[in-house]
């Protein structure tokens, strides 16, 4: 300890403040209830809206009479789609959305009008004397029966109803089918599933009134959103006024999981409303709406072919990718090209073949949804080379293990994969779950599977394609020692604030408790692209690494001049400044009193240490003081900071991150999405049993592993593996979108079924790090990489327990069981509307009819809706 | 979703409470717990201009024994109180048990006995808001002329959902009714139409007032088993109650209800003559299953298809009446 370590020889882990589990900085707002959400907020003189929605899946607007709801005594304005016409959508591409519907709808519960109000009952009641003329046109729901469509577009510049189709093929993949030993080849189908984010959707806006003009002026939108900056970029295109008019504020936010992360219609209609009702106007989404406004995960057709050598190693892929995208564009693109970039950089695949179609249905819009665009291909892919590891009769976790890429590496498809925990994720899932003891040998209808997954830490390409950096932070310390952090990312209960605040404090070697972040408000704080494809740690951390060691650089100067010393030898730590050559070594800053949390009492203490006493900075006596002392060997963070701001004024440091140019991906079309500066990996052993009688499935326990770079914060890795696993089992077993002709049948909680806490087995999350060179301090993504694992896990563990291959998910009861009983030759009952779980062909409808003898709601003669029930009643 | 306007009634005794029903008969509906009636009236399936909020009732809230040996249930107990009541879990552990898998503790707080038993019958046609509905034109048992589940029918299928009514059925429970003319007593069983609209035969000046059980079911213990999706919250997919009596180490009596998968809760008929007289096994337990299995007749009411809902009757029963072996000391 008497010898001071030199910088380059001090272990990596040496921190005081990232890799400690660390309570979230907005804690307590949220667990007292001190907290405010978007619709906890209102202004004074704040309307209510409320949204008039299609009962239609697909028709032409021919009037609509909004007079009789005008006229209802306290409705302030009803708005319809030709006040805002400006189309907008999330991507460039794909400007296929109006904040009102302004000549057609596209799906039932398609937007229509809007009013606004002195309360939320008199705004229904006024929508119910809205009259909408419609001409209703065929509807598609199927996307392989919309691929045919010819007439009747859903938006009339998509032929054949496809949003975007994509063809790729890396190496030679006919050539790997020949040298293959063993092919399977199967159709996979993964059913629509949404976020369910505990916080439904709200918005509230407000303009000012322009003092010259009397007319609404500068806007402020607070909202529940991802991308507060994407959300001030559509605001401005569609209310066509400039993005410096207006600031959008994102107060906390009760989850997204990407469904939050574009903007949602709500957010534009309430902007549109405000505008024409001359008023402040919040809207807050039912549970039902937020259903509708959806942009979950599609409903998926994976056509996939996988050729094995007889040593386990995949030397070809072949998939083919139908998603069943909804009425508008939403991120699509971007998620039927996740779906086949992922093919590669979990494995070392050489040949690849990828054929992805969007298609458009009437139904509402898919979008971005927890492991973006790569989890139904990976419960299909993961589900075939188990299938393909019992053909060659090789262990399942073998055949992952002889896969694996050798890092650093370009894939075949152009994504660079520098760390790569993935060998160390399958040994720890494997060693604890019991895997080479266990596996085989456990009772009748108890089994085990294993699966791996993997995910970017942010997209290295911007939606909107320029130079700009992604993530931008700023930071500013005072003569109190406060440490503030301006950062675009929006915390959305991941932890993004913690994680701002814990790589400051790091790099500055401060107390968290000096820091306070102040995010996600386009008014303070610069630009960040905002939370989604899991970037905020990555990038967002980044920058704010570069903004804290920049403001360090001018404390450093000053300390180092006080303390006259060389820079380099002094050392942040624990609200302290030492020098590490003068005869105060590391020991002395153990001794230094540990930060604690500063109660008013220390913070007036503190202040006289920095020379402030109520108010007045007595400079004077301060300087004579230090003039007594003469050099010193340790400083406090206050004295430092105090040093710097003497000499150089105003102590702010400024930081940002743009990905790579090497990590930005290949040429072929299409080639932007996929592309990561690092990726996350994953493991997990699943232990299911399954009841032969009933087919219900019951997960006891998963082993998770996830590599993360490195864990900031811990408790809170762990957490996000938890709860990534949690749902994927939720999308494995329970949850599923269930339509018919258009309708959805279960949108709400009630029916939508995520697990509860008696479905929730334990999970055991095994913190991988394998430090990433370009990541802050090498920690890469952790909240999204690990759901992808959980179903393929949890199938072939069903097959483990009970020998059937499910091909359908979810794998819910009446699946499981016709199954089974398949497999034993039981007497036939339709247990799942003529679709074979294990060999599914279509997408299986609910049950009943809209429709019987010409009667029920107003259908297109030629909409699917109007065939006969092929069931029909007992 | 707003509530629609309605004028509260906030009576303080049963005579009070039918004295608002009869003053304003037709637009007016009951509260008990509510758990159910206040996300019905959001979506506006109940748009009553008077509230009869019963909670002021105080005198409906108890579980008593009775001189004869019955025992009387207030309406108003809430589903927590029978879950959790040690004589009942005692002397009349099927009613408990079923209590204990209703909804969700904190549905449990709030809902009641004669919430449970009175519960409107569901349908995933019906259980929707009012601009769903108009999606799909409506239904026979709201503001339609036509049943999408049974296409071409007359008849609503509605499913009744309640998970204590096949227990009490079981325990031949008989239910009090107020109204105008007094009160009178009827077996559960004659309660129920098997309609899934006007599922429930009670004119609209009268409400539920009190479970008995008779002193003679006593001796009838049993189990019942639920088919949910979640272990929690969810209204059962598929519902049985099984009761045995038995002398001798044989089987004296059997009683079998069967709910969410009728528009009533049902007794299976010849439970007792199949299972009366003999040791329960396997074989036997699974003829009790098939029995059950008949007279279900689900339909798209729910999640999970109607025949695997049926299957699930048959292997609920046979497992139920293998577990009431068990409780019987088989």
């Amino acid at each position: 300890m008497t010898q001071p370590t030199p910088r380059s020889q001090r272990p990596t882990t040496d921190f005081s403040i990232i890799g400690k589990p660390t309570a979230m900085v907005d804690a307590a707002e949220k667990t007292t209830g001190a907290g405010k959400y978007t619709d906890d907020l209102s202004v004074p003189g704040m309307l209510v809206g409320k949204i008039l929605h299609s009962p239609c899946p697909h028709a032409r607007i021919k009037r609509i009479h909004t007079s009789r709801a005008e006229q209802l005594e306290g409705v302030v304005a009803v708005v319809v789609g030709k006040d805002a016409p400006s189309p907008y959508g999330i991507l460039p591409v794909g400007h296929d959305e109006h904040a009102l519907a302004v000549d057609k709808v596209r799906y039932v519960g398609d937007n229509v009008a809007c009013v606004v109000a002195i309360s939320e009952a008199i705004a229904e009641e006024a929508l119910e004397l809205i009259d909408v003329d419609y001409e209703v046109l065929p509807a598609y729901f199927d996307p392989e029966e919309s691929m045919k469509a010819s007439s009747d577009l859903i938006h009339d510049n998509r032929p054949n109803n496809l949003e975007k189709d994509y063809h790729h093929v890396f190496g030679d993949p006919d050539k790997g089918f020949a040298e293959a030993d063993h092919v399977a080849e199967a159709r996979f189908i993964a059913n629509e599933v949404t976020h369910a984010a505990m916080e439904p959707h709200s918005t509230l806006a407000a303009f000012e009134i322009d003092s010259q003009t009397g007319k609404p002026g500068r806007l402020t939108v607070w909202s529940s959103t991802q991308v507060p900056y994407y959300l001030q970029h559509k605001l401005s295109l569609v209310l066509e006024i400039p993005m410096a008019q207006i600031r959008v504020i994102k107060p906390l936010v009760g989850g997204g999981f990407g469904g939050k992360s574009e903007v949602i219609p709500i957010e534009i209609i309430a902007a549109v409303a405000a505008r024409k009702a001359q008023a402040p106007v919040k809207i807050t989404y039912t549970r039902e709406e937020v259903f509708w406004a959806h942009r979950g995960r599609p409903r998926t057709i994976i056509d996939l072919k996988t050729g094995v050598k007889n040593d386990g190693r995949i030397i070809a892929v072949k998939a083919r990718v139908v998603q069943d995208g909804g009425a508008y564009c939403s991120y699509g693109v971007v998620t039927i090209l996740y779906s086949g970039a992922l093919l590669g950089a979990l494995y070392d695949i050489p040949n690849i073949q990828y054929d992805g179609y969007r298609v458009l249905t009437n139904k509402p819009a898919c979008g971005a949804m927890r492991g973006h665009g790569t989890v139904n291909v990976r419960f299909a892919f993961e589900s075939q080379l188990d299938e393909l590891a019992a053909k060659i009769g090789m262990d399942p976790a073998e055949i992952r293990r002889r896969n694996l890429l050798q890092p650093p590496c370009i894939t075949v498809n152009g994504l660079r994969v520098q760390s790569y925990g993935l060998p160390e994720c399958i040994e720890k899932t494997v060693t604890r779950s019991g895997w080479k003891e266990r596996k085989g040998k456990l009772p009748r209808g108890r089994g085990l599977g294993v699966a791996c997954s993997h995910y970017v830490s942010g997209a290295a390409n911007s939606i909107i394609r320029s130079d700009m950096p992604h993530s931008t932070v700023n930071i500013k310390i005072d003569r109190d020692g406060g440490v503030v952090v301006y950062t675009g990312a929006s915390e959305i209960g991941q932890g993004s604030d913690t994680m701002t605040a814990q790589i400051a404090a790091e790099v500055l070697g401060c107390s968290l408790s000096r820091v306070r972040v102040v995010a996600a408000d386009t008014d303070l704080t610069p630009i960040d692209i905002g939370s989604y494809s899991s970037r905020v740690t990555f990038m967002a951390g980044n920058a704010t690494l570069r903004a804290a060691t920049e403001v360090k650089k001018l404390i450093v100067a000053a300390a180092a001049t006080k303390m006259n010393c060389q820079p380099d030898d002094l050392v942040f730590r624990e609200d302290a400044v030492v020098s590490r050559n003068g005869h105060v070594g590391t020991a002395a800053i153990e001794s230094l009193p540990r930060a604690q949390p500063r109660g008013p009492a220390e913070q007036s203490s503190a202040a006289t240490v920095s020379g402030r006493v109520e108010g007045q900075i007595l400079r004077g006596s301060l300087q004579q003081k230090r003039k007594d002392e003469g050099p010193k060997d340790r400083m406090t963070f206050e004295e430092a900071v105090v040093a710097a701001i003497d000499f150089h004024g105003a102590l702010t440091g400024t930081g940002s991150y743009a990905p790579p140019a090497e990590a930005r991906g290949g040429k072929h079309k299409g080639a932007g999405v996929g592309p990561s500066p690092a990726y996350s990996y994953s493991a997990q052993v699943a232990e299911v049993s399954v009841d032969e009688e009933t087919g219900e499935v019951t997960v006891h326990k998963v082993w998770a592993a996830h590599d993360c770079g490195r864990a900031l914060n811990p408790v809170s890795v762990e957490g996000q593996i938890i709860g990534s696993v949690w749902m994927g089992m939720g999308q494995a077993l329970t949850e599923e979108m269930v339509w018919k002709d258009g309708m959805l049948m279960n949108p709400g909680l009630l029916e939508y079924r995520s697990p509860s806490s008696i479905e929730s087995p334990e999970v055991e999350p095994i913190i991988v790090e394998s430090v990433d060179p370009e990541g802050p301090f090498g920690a890469k993504e952790c909240s999204e990489g690990s759901l992808a694992a959980t179903i393929p896990a949890i199938a072939n563990a069903i097959y483990d327990a009970v020998g059937i291959r499910l091909h359908e998910s979810p794998f819910t009861p009446e699946r499981v069981l016709a199954a089974l009983r398949a497999k034993k030759n039981a007497k036939a009952i339709n247990l799942t509307e003529g679709v074979d779980p294990t060999s599914p062909t279509r997408f299986r409808e609910h049950g009943g009819s809209l429709w019987f003898k010409g009667k029920g709601p107003e259908r297109h003669p030629l909409d699917p809706s109007r065939h006969e029930p092929a069931g029909g009643a007992d | 979703m707003s509530l629609p306007r309605f004028k509260l009634l906030r009576p303080r005794s049963v005579a009070e409470a039918v004295e608002h029903l009869v003053n304003h008969a037709g637009s007016v509906r009951v509260l008990a717990g509510g758990t159910d009636m206040i996300p019905s009236m959001r979506q506006k399936l109940f748009e009553p201009e008077y509230v009869v909020d019963l909670r002021g009732v105080t005198a409906l809230r108890e579980v008593k024994l009775q001189a004869d040996g019955s025992v009387e249930i207030g309406a108003l107990t809430t589903i927590r109180t029978i879950e959790r009541s040690d004589f009942l879990r005692e002397h009349y552990p099927v009613l408990a048990e079923a209590a204990g898998t209703v909804a969700s503790p904190v549905l449990r707080n709030m809902g009641t006995i004669g919430g449970n038993i009175c519960l409107d019958t569901r349908c995933l046609w019906y259980n929707q808001s009012l601009t769903w509905r108009k999606g799909c034109g409506f239904c026979i048992k709201k503001d339609g002329d036509l049943c999408h589940v049974a296409p071409g029918g007359t008849k609503c299928w509605a499913a009744f959902s309640g998970d204590t009514p096949p227990a009490l059925l079981c325990l031949k429970a008989e239910i009090e009714i107020a109204g105008p003319h007094g009160t009178r007593r009827v077996p559960l069983s004659d309660f129920y139409t098997g309609l899934g609209d006007n599922y429930r035969k009670l004119q609209a000046s009268e409400l539920v007032t009190r479970v008995f059980l008779p002193a003679s079911s006593k001796d009838y213990r049993g189990v019942y088993r639920k088919l949910r999706v979640r272990g929690s919250i969810d209204y059962p997919l598929a519902g049985v109650a099984v009761v045995l009596k038995r002398s001798n180490g044989h089987v004296s009596d059997a009683r079998i209800g069967i709910t969410a998968v009728n528009p009533a809760p049902l007794l299976v008929k010849g439970a007792s003559e199949l299972l009366s007289g003999r040791a329960v096994d396997e074989a036997l337990a699974e003829a009790a299953g098939d029995l059950a299995a008949k007279i279900s007749k689900p339909l798209t009411t729910s999640a999970l298809t109607p025949e695997y809902r049926r299957e699930m009757i048959r292997v609920f029963t046979k497992r139920a009446v293998l577990a009431a072996a068990q409780v019987n000391g088989n």
